[in-house]
């Protein structure tokens, strides 16, 4: 261990390493695009040729006639939506925690997400257990193993 | 810890059996830079991550990559769960079958099993930095090769968001990278190895 450094050939400093830009902030799509896009963010959006912009078309799923269970679909895609933006924006706060907007976003969803959950489970069955008690449940009921399994793709 | 909500992070919901199609998209579950592969990656590597913000970030990507591992079982068991003994013996499913029945096993589309040597925990911030990125490229490409070769919208739609998943880690592992050099010594970057030298 002689020097930290032997850089005496005039090179540029850092050599060997690379670099990634670091993202700035932009408006996101609206929550049901981004869902659909896999990010919430349109410069981050670097579709591939054979999968364009656009493509995926997320149907209000089963075309179901019964009322109920298009009520349930249309809480579950709310749900989906909201909750993927507040993932989107977790990870770009990780590395952005000085951005307000982006901070101000994630608070105003994050909130969001905990009424949708909580209105889930007092409409159709809880999806998480803290939501048995902010869905205001019988408590004399154990209702967690209620409903679909998410694999069977039943609800959306 | 991790708690368990009772939805997927993107839906699946697939009308037509095609096990020809799960035998290809099972690689994501178990092959070499599949979504298994990728969350064991990121949540093995962050106990030692010299900078606290990026090991915040392993976990919260690790912890994205158990909900893309259940899309691509939700898949799997989608396609093949339907499956008539008709169907076994001639789609090109013959092989599965014999040894998992339905049943869903991790691994690669030629067959080879999820094994932990498909990832590295190298205990060295750079070294893992620079895996996760091609990490991130190669399961892209993976998306790719089965965007080409899948016809289905039901099947594509889903592959398609994962794929763009791949590309915003990318991204994220990126800013992290630049998080670790602001922190490290500014003229030799391979100066000491701050998961071992202290």
């Amino acid at each position: 261990m002689i020097s930290e450094s032997n850089n005496q050939c005039g090179c540029p400093e850092h050599l060997a390493m690379a670099s990634v830009p670091k993202q700035q902030w932009c408006e996101p799509y609206d929550l049901s695009t981004a869902l659909k896009e896999g990010t919430i963010f349109p410069c981050l959006n670097l579709t591939f040729f054979k999968a364009p912009l656009g493509e995926s078309a997320l149907k209000p799923a089963s075309g179901a006639e019964d009322p109920q269970q298009q009520k349930r679909e249309a809480a579950m895609n709310r749900l989906m939506e909201v909750s993927f933006a507040v993932n989107d924006l977790t990870l770009y706060l990780d590395t952005h925690p000085d951005c307000s907007e982006g901070l101000s976003l994630f608070c105003q969803l994050a909130e969001e997400r905990l009424h949708l959950l909580a209105d889930y489970a007092r409409d159709f069955e809880p999806l998480t257990q803290l939501s048995m008690i902010t869905g205001e449940l019988d408590q004399n009921e154990y209702r967690w193993p209620e409903g679909p399994m998410p694999w069977e793709g039943a609800c959306v | 810890m991790f708690a368990y909500e009772k939805r997927l992070q993107f839906p699946v919901k697939i009308k037509n059996t095609n096990p020809d199609m799960a035998k290809l998209i099972i690689s994501q579950y178990g092959g070499p830079d599949g979504e298994l592969s990728a969350s064991m990656r990121y949540l093995s590597q962050r106990y030692t991550m010299p900078v606290k913000q990026v090991g915040g970030l392993l976990t919260d990507i690790g912890t994205e990559e158990l909900n893309h591992l259940e899309i691509i079982c939700a898949i799997v068991y989608q396609l093949t769960r339907d499956l008539n003994e008709e169907q076994v013996k001639t789609a090109g499913f013959d092989a599965y079958y014999i040894d998992h029945t339905k049943g869903l096993w991790p691994q690669a589309a030629a067959g080879v099993p999820f094994t932990a040597l498909e990832f590295q925990s190298k205990g060295d911030v750079f070294a893992d930095l620079f895996e996760d990125l091609a990490a991130e490229q190669k399961a892209r490409t993976v998306y790719d090769n089965l965007l080409r070769v899948i016809d289905d919208p039901d099947v594509r739609t889903p592959l398609k968001f994962l794929r763009a998943r791949e590309v915003v880690h990318f991204q994220r592992f990126g800013e992290a990278l630049e998080m670790t050099k602001e922190k490290m010594n500014q003229k030799n970057y391979y100066w000491v190895n701050p998961e071992f030298d202290r």
